[in-house]
């Protein structure tokens, strides 16, 4: 019996499932092109063969695998032929995370993923593909240095998603108007990979019932658009099902999913601001989300959802609740000057208008008429961009906002950052504009105030670090 | 103007490297163009041959122009700073760019010579942070500035020599 705050264990037996199950996901497809090439007579032998060597070594690797905690270390060894031993000082320890994938949840199993701080601006993952949930929450607290919360009573849930909020979150959240580039990818793709051309034969039959008369057209569209909506609306209950944000002390952790449940934890001296996202579907109804910019936490950009859907008028508390300097998202903001107006303007207006005299000139109407559509969405859309442009600083946090069709609030701790860089194109020092960039570091990506004047950008900046900017104020002589 | 600009200027040898790696790259351009237009001929499409060749000839010499032009306007605008509390750097003619490290955010220091700076004689520093797009570099510098600047970054951020 290891000692206390020591810890060793294996991954459960049933582990054997879920990587044979990712072993013959993956070997599925060319089994499958080999039983139709060649039939069952070489099939049968190379699958016998497969079973024969794969069992064994599948067997030896699970009993290879072990992992270790004592003596302020996280140990991993691993391995058939190589045999290899990872190890993280737990001080490097930056989060953990636990999923429960489908397949897991049958067998009563979770995946841990351990994230550690490698050097630099790269992490390093440890993931164990299967253990108990007893043995990722002995790991938790044993990885963790903010040690067991207080088991007798429950945490207090600082958020809780409903269904039907989830649902108008998926409506509203308008990346579907973004995804059709994807889709029509990914089919494209299919269509040349799978046999016998099945795509382009469902294409032409579709192509060739399609309806011609405005009414038959009208009802496609429309059960295309009540289908964009369903699948948006069914997106965001799978994903965020039951969304539980609790309040550990020390760290926060939050819980979602349907058919793969995950939980995520995240401590609190990591945090350094928050996201607020919303679009223009959202706003009338008072919706948005919000995630933490926190460092180290896997991957993108440092995001992790706090709150998938919330509404505006719980917003300050829940911000006040996950960090208790943020800023008020009801605070007024300093519009960027209005020559950023201008910018917006042209910017938004160059392309369909390239668009509009090229089509124009070859004289193909009805692309011409697409051009002119687009630059008539351009111009409300380019407004309202600039009309959201704005920054404050409250002396603690920095909020900046930007963004129409998918806005962005964030506040964020500027004593956190570990650089500063101000740029501007030869447009932007024309109109007297600048971009500021703060970068954040360790994960949490950057942000940036788009377009502010220059002199906004110089006054900011010294009031955000008085000592850094105050001696590269311009001397007057 | 909305910050002062830093006090230093780079090496002013830094001219030459960076005119010889605009005119490397135009030779590579020009090569590609060279190869384009003789094989074009070769294959006796004498039309498409004098138009790459003419169209290609023209970038070149624009390219050939602009390596000059930009090697000094880069040399003009890129000037450097050490501050009480960071590193300041501005740089760029075009796109401007003023980036400052505070000194306690500072990662590693460390500097770099590729062959071509070797032959000039110049080295240069390259200042990592926590944020892959946080850090700056100040290139081309004398060996002994650049150990001075090293030297100077490592103590004020507190690093160990080395490091």
């Amino acid at each position: 019996m290891p000692a206390a705050g020591e810890l060793e264990g294996r991954l459960h037996p049933l582990g054997l499932i879920v990587v044979a199950r990712r072993f013959v996901g993956a070997s599925l497809i060319p089994a499958l092109a080999l039983f139709v090439s060649a039939g069952t007579r070489v099939v049968l032998p190379a699958v016998l063969l497969a079973l024969l060597v794969g069992v064994p070594l599948a067997l030896l690797s699970w009993w290879r695998f072990r992992y270790r905690v004592s003596g302020g270390r996280l140990e991993l060894h691993s391995g058939v032929l190589s045999r290899s031993v990872r190890t993280i000082p737990l001080e490097r320890v930056r989060g953990i995370q636990v999923t429960e994938p489908f397949l897991h949840r049958l067998l009563g199993l979770v995946r841990v993923e351990v994230d550690a701080a490698a050097g630099g601006a790269q992490s390093a993952e440890l993931t164990l593909p299967a253990v108990t949930r007893r043995q990722a929450d002995e790991l938790r607290e044993a990885l963790l240095a903010a040690g067991p919360g207080d088991e007798s009573a429950e945490p207090p849930v600082l958020y809780r998603a409903t269904p039907d909020r989830l649902a108008a979150a998926g409506v509203t959240s308008l990346s579907y108007l973004f995804a059709p580039a994807a889709i029509v990818g990914v089919v494209v793709n299919l269509a040349d990979d799978l046999p016998g051309g099945y795509v382009e034969r469902a294409i032409e039959a579709a192509a060739d019932r399609f309806p011609t008369d405005a009414i038959g057209l009208a009802l496609v569209g429309l059960a295309a658009a009540v289908l964009v909506l369903v699948s948006a609306a069914t997106g965001s209950l799978l994903v965020d099902w039951d969304f539980t944000l609790r309040d550990e002390g020390e760290r926060l952790t939050a819980a979602r999913g349907l058919l793969t449940r995950r939980v995520v934890h995240l401590d609190r001296d990591r945090i350094r601001g928050a996201d607020v996202r919303d679009t223009p579907l959202r706003r009338p109804f008072g919706l948005a989300a919000v995630t933490a910019i926190a460092a180290g936490v896997g991957g993108r950009e440092g995001g992790t959802t706090l709150a998938p859907v919330l509404r505006r008028g719980e917003l300050p508390a829940f911000l006040q609740a996950v960090d208790e300097h943020a800023a008020s998202p009801d605070s007024l903001l300093v519009p960027h000057p209005a020559s950023a107006r201008s910018r917006r303007l042209v910017r938004a207006a160059v392309a369909p208008l390239v668009l509009l005299a090229l089509f124009a000139a070859l004289e193909v109407v009805w692309a011409a008429a697409v051009a002119l559509v687009a630059l008539a969405a351009a111009v409300p859309l380019a407004r309202d961009r600039y009309r959201q442009l704005g920054h404050a600083f409250d002396g603690r946090r920095l909020a900046l906002r930007e963004g129409s069709l998918r806005r962005r609030w964030s506040e964020l701790d500027p004593d956190a950052a570990v650089g500063f860089e101000l740029r501007s194109s030869p447009g932007q020092r024309r109109a007297g504009l600048a971009t500021l960039t703060v970068h954040l570091g360790q994960g949490a990506g950057s942000r940036r105030a788009l377009d502010i004047g220059d002199e906004q950008a110089t006054a900011l900046l010294r009031r955000v670090r008085p000592r850094l900017f105050e001696p590269l104020r311009p001397r007057r002589d | 103007m909305i910050l002062r600009e830093p006090s230093t200027a780079l090496d002013p040898r830094v001219r030459t490297l960076w005119l010889l790696e605009n005119l490397m790259a135009t030779g590579a351009a020009a090569a590609l163009v060279l190869g384009g237009t003789v094989a074009a001929a070769m294959l006796g499409a004498t039309t498409v041959a004098w138009v790459l060749g003419g169209i290609g000839a023209l970038v070149v010499v624009g390219l050939v122009v602009f390596s000059f032009v930009s090697a000094g306007l880069d040399y003009r605008h890129f000037r450097y700073e050490v501050t009480d509390l960071g590193l300041y750097v501005a740089r760029g003619w075009l796109w401007r760019r003023y980036q400052v490290v505070p000194h306690a955010r500072v990662q590693t220091v460390d500097t770099t010579s590729g062959p071509l700076m070797r032959a000039l004689g110049l080295v240069a520093v390259f200042v990592r942070t926590a944020s892959a797009a946080g850090g700056t570099s100040v290139p081309g510098l004398t060996p002994e500035i650049a150990d001075r600047l090293v030297e100077e970054l490592a103590r004020r951020a507190g690093l160990e020599e080395g490091t």
